[in-house]
């Protein structure tokens, strides 16, 4: 077998819990479609992860 | 011509051009998947017309880093980290439609329905390849590009329909991004080209993709009432 790149299980893992929890907070949003607070929450948390990923700071994520 | 189908257990048997080449494909794969959020999420979800389009928005974005890990975990099981490019300023990103940033709803609209179609056939490319792990995460990624596509498509057919504003907006969209998809396939006759198909790894030339491309997208531009914009106009590559 070939010798994998370092931390490859570790960022699957992380990354994989990342698009978990937006596709929760994404959830969240769509089913209280009639709740703008529901979507605002949920807007402001999808906004958070994903400036978490986009900032890209991987070294952070996998310590 | 390469017809074998590998699995993960053979790479080390396999001829380093193989190797040098997938690496290479699943490096530029990954960096497209994380490229397009990095171009819209920003300034788009904070400015998408509804609240329900700022959580799809939400959503393409999660399904696209989704996508970055499965390409990035097929690189990394070969050895190849990616991960570099989670980090990349988007100027140095592989493909040039990704260096920048979507400031506007119908670029956004645009951007869904055209170059989200050329990712769809850029990953088409790998059906039925030599890499058996790369074919298998295929179609869970190809099915919510689809969705990316019917969305993008859908926003601009709203924009066109409500009235010329919004049609000419359209229009301007899809002046700027028709030349990039185009762009996007590489060179005509690209050596490069020609062996990813000759290691099973790729099905077309950049040329014959590209022409399939024209002849999907070009009827439906002219249905929607927009005019197709010259192909030559302002490309890089031929």
């Amino acid at each position: 077998m070939p010798q994998a790149a370092p931390n490859t299980e570790k960022l699957d893992e992380h990354l994989l819990e990342v698009v978990r929890a937006l596709h929760g907070a994404v959830k969240q949003g769509v089913s209280h479609a009639n709740d703008p607070k529901v979507m605002d929450n949920a807007i402001k948390d999808c906004k958070e992860i994903l400036d978490e990923i986009l900032a890209g700071n991987v070294k952070e994520w996998l310590n | 011509m390469f017809t074998d189908k590998i699995e993960l257990k053979d790479i080390d048997k396999m001829d380093p051009e193989y190797r040098e080449l997938l690496g290479h494909v699943l490096t530029i794969q990954a960096d497209c998947e994380i490229g397009g959020p990095h171009l819209y999420v920003e300034k788009m979800l904070p400015a998408a017309p509804t609240k329900l389009d700022q959580l799809i928005i939400a959503r393409t974005a999660a399904e696209e880093v989704d996508h970055f890990r499965k390409v990035a975990r097929v690189a990394g099981d070969i050895g190849v980290d990616v991960s570099f490019v989670l980090s990349q300023p988007n100027e140095k990103r592989f493909v040039e439609t990704f260096r920048g940033v979507i400031t506007t709803w119908e670029d956004n609209a645009v951007f869904g329905f055209l170059i989200d179609r050329v990712g769809r056939y850029q990953l088409e490319e790998f059906y039925d390849c030599s890499y058996l792990p790369l074919q298998r995460i295929l179609p869970d990624i190809v099915t919510e590009e689809l969705g990316h596509i019917e969305y993008g498509y859908n926003k601009t057919l709203e924009l066109i329909k409500s009235g010329d504003q919004g049609k000419e907006k359209a229009q301007k969209a899809v002046d700027f991004w028709y030349v990039r998809a185009l762009d996007m396939f590489g060179r005509s006759g690209s050596k490069r080209s020609e062996r990813y198909r000759y290691w099973g790894l790729k099905r077309r030339t950049n040329e014959q993709a590209r022409q399939d491309y024209i002849n999907e997208v070009n009827p439906i531009l002219t249905k929607m009432g927009l005019k197709v914009p010259d192909p030559n106009k302002g490309r890089r590559y031929h």
